[in-house]
């Protein structure tokens, strides 16, 4: 087997953000460390299809462990549950720690920001300790994105106290490979092996491989890409695309692909100028788009998408309405529609010039660099793009009031995404205000059917909406780019919001 | 001087850092967003989940209220509770206080040691090869960016040759004195390489300056050495104006070095601040805004007092 020799050692990893909480259900981040720790019940693998962990197998309506109602307005979703399970003190892992997590989430004065899926529960039965029966108000296709999957809260440890200001936030109990032994503010976070990890590898091997992980926290990029070269940490991912040729030069690390479901786009403010409004210059601006160039600006990392919903998932649809690279047709467009080009070259139409604002996300590179091109590109057909980009909290609150009057960025989904946040009527993260009934239906079918076909259907004809209205432009999906020690077995990147380390068991550092 | 002196200048402080804590508090919500930003970005957030969290955070309450419930409560020492963190902010605040000392206080102490003499030694050789040289490394020091000499030296120290660690405060597991010391050496250079380079001008020109008068021309001419005259007649009176400068420069020990402690992964206050200010994370904010405001005037104070100590003629009632 070989396995037993490559057991120990310990992996460095670089984190380029300072941890806010431990606690998966109160962090603003998506939990790299955590994720190492705290186990759920399932959780997504590499190909974004979600595979059993604390539970002994993902409830479908195949298997049985879930069944609808027969007017299809509430299901039951019945989990059986890994037996043998510890935590990482040594007390046993039950569906009372089940019943628990979804108690203390709803809780209103517990002040968490995932306490999604909560609602949607009307009841738990725990007929014995590895039986949860979880009884649905409503059909809910995307159970398996939230509560359970961010991770399990132990009961014995936390009942009484108050989860807001618990120790637990800095030190959390898990069932997970590795468990949380010393973390310093602003600094590190180190993880030891669980003696009590349930997990085994084929050969009957107790998992984990690795001894130790620490999680370093360095928040400049170019210290982290620093650190990666003189050794101090054996692993960093996002990082900056400028980078990646200088450290694929360098003996010793090896860089990783990794297609995250997140794609790039310039979205309309449809509630700003008037012009924007006018299909015919979103047609145009669409066909004046090249994302060959936007990517080859990039490193040439990016892949061009025509669809909102990248490849990796089965109801991408490719047939939606193309707006291929075409300035003359889009020249022709806005000519047809009455916009005349001034003195200046920029086209207008009663006085109105085609010119407006375009935000992006200050200081992140990548963003900024294809804000350019895309700046040039419709110069070339005679619209005047000028940046007004903004920083953290102030970036964040033009996008959701809709202060822009373009805005070029990228959105990141859960394994299961709900697309009603970014194009529904009220949805949370539609600031362009956009709104179409079909859509809104289309969507609301998505999300209430466990039957894959209609979910499917549903999906892909959302998108051919969605790209005939065209209140945004689907760009790239751009990969995160993660550099690691080639010393480093067993890592398969991760594509989801679970991170890259949620399975880290079989990880191990090659002699 | 006298200690009621020092009491009333002590007791002025109050009704100012009042003021200064309004336009603060102001500023800051003036200012796009708030803390509950950070977690919209998450797509899964209910708006519930907000309202819930608005309530409980008192974000829901008009300003005025805020800042009178925020103005009573930190005036007695309590200083609430950080949004991101959920942690007491005198808890998060004091863990990065060692931190920031140890950085910019031995930063401070090295560039005034090395500072005060290269401005004599510059102005008592004035337009010879030392003092360009001085000049010239003075000028590098001032118009280089911080992060590019970082980078520089972090390539060169830790990738090159792998005798320094290029950020971190310590190697983890091994928190001794001398590997301490060893992290500290490339941030303590480059924080003080940018003050000396500035003091150090300031004492030449004020020297220069002092070199220069009648009292100086008269010592000479009565034969005392140049040594006796440039150490004993013009240093102390040279130093007035150097001390006005330092002291204020010293409010940035407590306040910390954003650049620095960012790009050497440094735990320190200036990062805290950052991080909080990315996330409007008002309670801590106004509580590093309230120190760092703190350390201001107290350093006025301070320079105050040094004048005079150096110069016997100057009294404060």
């Amino acid at each position: 087997m070989g396995m037993a020799q490559q057991r120990g050692g310990t992996l460095t990893v670089g984190l380029g953000y300072d941890i806010d909480t431990l606690n998966v259900y109160s962090t603003g981040f998506l939990g790299d460390v955590q994720a190492a720790v705290v186990e759920g019940l399932v959780a997504p693998n590499e190909k974004a299809e979600y595979v059993p962990v604390l539970a002994t197998r993902v409830p479908t309506v195949q298997n049985g462990g879930i069944k609808v109602a027969a007017d299809n307005k509430s299901m039951v979703v019945t989990y059986q549950l890994r037996p043998g399970v510890k935590w990482s003190d040594g007390k046993p892992f039950t569906s009372a720690d089940v019943k628990f997590t979804w108690e203390t989430v709803k809780d209103p004065k517990f002040i968490a920001e995932s306490k999604d899926g909560t609602e949607d529960i009307s009841s738990i039965e725990t007929p014995n300790d590895l039986t949860v029966i979880v009884n649905y108000k409503r059909v809910a296709p995307d159970f398996k994105s939230t509560l359970f999957t961010f991770g399990i809260l132990p009961k014995h440890a936390l009942e009484g106290k108050d989860l807001n200001t618990d120790k637990y936030n800095q030190m959390p109990l898990g069932t997970g490979p590795f468990k949380v032994t010393q973390y310093v503010k602003g600094q590190f976070v180190v993880l030891d092996r669980n003696p009590n990890y349930w997990g085994k590898d084929k050969a009957g091997v107790q998992l984990p491989y690795l001894d130790k992980m620490i999680f370093k926290i360095i928040p400049d990029s170019n210290t982290l890409v620093t650190q990666l070269k003189s050794g101090e940490i054996q692993m960093a991912y996002s990082v900056p695309y400028s980078q990646i040729p200088q450290l694929s030069a360098q003996a010793g690390l090896k860089v990783i692909k990794n297609p995250v479901l997140s794609w790039q786009h310039l979205d309309f403010n449809l509630k700003g100028p008037a012009a924007l409004r006018d299909i015919n210059v979103r047609k145009a601006m669409a066909h004046a788009i090249d994302r060959t160039t936007i990517s080859k600006a990039l490193g040439g990392y990016p892949i061009p998408i025509s669809t909102v919903v990248v490849p990796v998932f089965s109801y991408s649809n490719k047939d939606v309405p193309k707006y291929p690279y075409d300035p003359a047709k889009a020249r022709q467009l806005l000519e047809a529609a009455g916009y005349k080009a001034g003195s200046d070259g920029i086209r207008a139409k009663n006085g109105e010039r085609l010119s407006f604002n375009i935000m992006s996300q200050a200081g992140r590179a990548t963003d900024e660099d294809a804000q350019q091109v895309l700046i040039a590109q419709m110069k070339a057909i005679g619209i005047e793009l000028k940046p007004d980009n903004k920083a953290g909290v102030a970036f964040r609150d033009a996008r959701y009031k809709g202060s822009y009057d373009l805005f070029y960025s990228g959105w990141i989904t859960s394994a299961d995404p709900s697309y009603g946040v970014f194009f529904g009527t009220k949805g949370v993260n539609n600031g362009q205000g956009y709104s179409n009934p079909k859509v809104d239906a289309l969507l609301a079918t998505a999300d209430s059917s466990l039957d894959p076909a209609v979910r499917n259907k549903a999906l892909r004809d959302f998108q051919t909406v969605l790209m005939q209205d065209l209140p945004s432009i689907p760009v790239t999906s751009n990969p995160s780019m993660i550099v690691v020690t080639d010393k480093l077995g067993g890592f398969v990147p991760n594509p989801t919001n679970m991170t890259n380390f949620v399975n880290t068991s079989g990880w191990y550092l090659k002699k | 001087m006298s200690l009621s002196y020092i009491f009333k200048r002590l007791l002025g402080m109050v009704p100012l850092l009042l003021g200064v804590s309004l336009i603060l508090f102001g500023v800051l919500h003036l200012a796009p967003g708030g803390p509950l930003d950070v977690y919209a970005d998450n797509p899964s957030v209910t708006q519930e989940a907000l309202d819930n969290m608005k309530r409980a955070f008192g974000l829901d309450q008009p300003l005025p209220v805020q800042y009178f419930r925020w103005v009573t409560a930190f005036f007695q020492g309590e200083w609430g509770f950080s949004i991101r963190s959920a942690q007491p902010v005198m808890e998060e605040v004091l863990a990065r206080v060692p931190a920031t000392l140890m950085l910019s206080g031995s930063a401070f102490l090295l560039a005034l040691i090395v500072a005060l003499p290269l401005g004599i030694l510059s102005a008592t050789r004035r337009y010879t090869g030392v003092d360009y040289f001085i000049t010239l490394m003075s000028f590098l020091g001032i118009s280089m960016p911080v992060f590019w000499l970082a980078l520089m030296l972090q390539l060169l120290f830790a990738v090159q040759w792998k005798i320094l660690p290029s950020a971190g405060m310590q190697t983890i597991g091994d928190g001794s004195l001398p590997d301490l010391l060893r992290h500290l050496i490339l941030p303590v250079f480059i924080l003080a390489f940018a003050s000396v380079a500035g003091w150090s001008r300031y004492m030449r020109s004020s020297m220069v300056e002092v070199l220069s008068q009648d009292y100086i021309r008269t010592a000479r001419a009565k034969g005392v050495s140049s040594r006796r005259v440039t150490y004993s007649h013009a240093f102390r009176n040279a130093l007035i104006p150097v001390v006005t400068v330092v002291a204020l420069d010293s409010a940035s020990i407590l306040s910390g070095a954003v650049i620095t402690e960012t790009i050497f992964a440094w735990p320190g206050l200036g990062r805290l601040f950052i991080e909080s200010m990315n996330g409007r994370d008002y309670p801590v904010l106004m509580a590093l805004l309230m120190v760092g405001s703190f350390a201001l005037v107290l350093s006025n104070l301070l320079a105050d007092l040094a004048y005079s100590l150096i110069d016997p003629r100057i009294r404060y009632d």
